[in-house]
């Protein structure tokens, strides 16, 4: 079964002293997470994404296309990257949810739906 | 109907959704009602009906072929016959515990936990645990619907968690419990019951023993099934001739319920052997001394006072620290108290009726009545059930 982890994190702990060291970290986390993936033989796929400040919306009501920079919802936690795992359940989806370095934030676990005959 | 757990249970577990197995249950139930004679194990001869019935149903639902591939064609083969329940040996796997793991599982919200545990595995109406949980009937039915549907979509597992996930689990389980019983047990005077004809205790009280009878070696689930029990042997002294409420203290012994305080003790003895102390241990442990006045005709204080110096160290909360200085006050007087009244957080507590209700019974001790009929007053002015307005009613004009 396939899950979408999704990775919300407020970028401010990413800025001012100590920031970059904290990014380095959080790579080396994730790095190390793609390897325990990789071991434990589960297919995935995954990417950083760059920074809310660089987002675009389009935006659509009822035909009228918008453009508007920045991200869709302006919150504290923005989404900078996913990974999609194809684990048994959600327990394990969980239980690697957990590892995703995320400083300040939260991982949105959510099955992926499947095209074709049901499971 | 006793069955109904244990048979919703596997059916759960093979069809791997909850409502098609309350709905195949269901079904079932009425064509055996309506047979001219019950079959001679009512249980197995439910639990082959209504797979069947299920089974009929994913068929037309997806076809032949995948409902062979989602089921095994081992299952189909096995009740091919009616006559074959009487072979098969126990053909019906006790899956009541996987059922309640999966009902408390922490993907599902805590206040839907329990009301989903009592509602597929008790088969409680949802007009009940709708009032038990004080929201409309509406609204818990659409909350266990979105909760049904999620453990159909998430991908939760219709399997035991791991060993390793047990402590948190069960943790879950546990405090799903807790809540349902808090939930049945604040209603003192029966009006829940009444209205609905259930005894929502009972209920209770049935899972939190099945739990320990599934889990004997996990103290805290022995625990709490003391901790129900104890609670459950004081309904018949709950209550004085006028339906006021009568506080544990002054509770007639010869009314209380000797066969389930020994069944107490003897979960608590039994976890105690485990040697793995816990909220729902200490907790059962005030009740069971409590429960010796039946014996002693005196309550000991100071082991009621020790053992909530242990639960709040366990689990720090106002209404623990509330509770323990009543004890405090038993052993060192009404100022020491009011004392330690004085330092819980009043605005946590202000519509807490509990609160004030100790604090008017320690300061008419104290000999302050006025500042007692305050304190009641401001109790009975947070609009307590009938049995608790009674009894407040009944202090106020005693003062």
């Amino acid at each position: 079964m396939q899950f979408m982890l999704m990775i919300n994190e407020d970028e401010s702990a990413y800025a001012g002293e100590g920031g970059a060291a904290l990014m380095e970290q959080v790579l080396a986390g994730h790095m190390k997470l793609a390897e325990d993936l990789v071991a434990a033989g589960i297919p995935f796929s995954g990417e950083r994404l760059k920074p809310a400040s660089t987002a675009t919306t389009v935006r659509s009501d009822n035909g009228t296309v918008t453009l508007h920079d920045g991200p869709f919802a302006e919150t504290h936690e923005e989404l900078g990257g996913f990974y999609i795992i194809d684990v048994p359940g959600l327990d394990e989806a969980l239980e690697w949810a957990k590892r995703i370095p995320v400083p300040k934030g939260g991982i949105e676990v959510r099955p992926v739906w499947q095209m074709g005959p049901q499971g | 109907m006793a069955a109904r757990p244990r048979v919703v249970a596997a059916l759960a577990a093979q069809l791997r959704d909850l409502d098609a197995a309350e709905e195949a249950f269901a079904e079932a139930a009425e064509r055996c009602l309506a047979l001219a004679e019950l079959p001679r194990d009512v249980a197995a001869w439910l639990f082959v009906a209504a797979k069947r019935r299920a089974l009929d149903g994913i068929r037309k639902a997806r076809g032949e072929a995948r409902a062979l591939d989602a089921l095994g064609s081992d299952a189909l083969a096995e009740i091919s016959d009616m006559a074959d329940i009487l072979q098969l040996p126990d053909p019906i796997p006790d899956e009541r515990l996987r059922l309640l793991f999966i009902c408390c599982h922490p993907a599902l919200g805590a206040e839907v936990r329990a009301g989903l545990a009592l509602k597929v595995i008790c088969g409680l109406p949802v007009s009940a645990i709708a009032r038990l949980f004080v929201v409309s009937e509406q609204a818990m039915f659409q909350r266990l619907t979105r909760a049904k549907a999620k453990v159909r979509e998430a991908g939760i597992a219709f399997e035991l968690p791991a060993r390793k996930a047990w402590p948190e689990r069960l943790g879950a389980v546990l405090l799903t419990l807790e809540l349902a019983f808090t939930a049945a047990y604040a209603d003192a005077g029966g009006e829940l019951a009444a209205d609905v004809g259930e005894d929502l205790g009972a209920e209770v009280e049935r899972l939190a023993l099945l739990v320990a009878e599934l889990l004997p070696e996990e103290p805290e689930a022995l625990g709490l099934a003391a901790l129900v029990l104890l609670a459950r042997s004081r309904a018949g002294a709950r209550l004085d001739a006028r339906g006021a409420m009568v506080p544990l203290s002054r509770q007639d012994v010869y009314r209380w319920d000797y066969a389930r305080i020994a069944q107490a003790r003897a979960l608590m003895e039994a976890a105690a052997r485990a040697g793995r102390s816990g909220p729902c241990q200490v907790m059962a442990a005030i009740q069971l001394t409590h429960a010796r006045r039946g014996f002693d005709g005196v309550v000991d204080w100071s082991a009621v006072l020790r053992l909530y110096d242990v639960l709040l160290a366990l689990r720090p909360s106002p209404m623990v620290a509330l509770s323990r200085a009543l004890a405090l006050a038993q052993t060192r007087g009404a100022e020491a108290g009011l004392d330690a009244l004085d330092e819980l957080p009043a605005e946590r507590l202000a519509l807490a009726r509990p609160f004030h209700a100790a604090r008017a019974d320690l300061l008419a001790k104290a000999g302050q009545g006025n500042a007692a009929r305050e304190a009641l007053d401001k109790a009975l002015a947070l609009d307590p059930p009938r049995a608790e307005r009674l009894w407040l009613e009944a202090r106020r004009a005693a003062l």
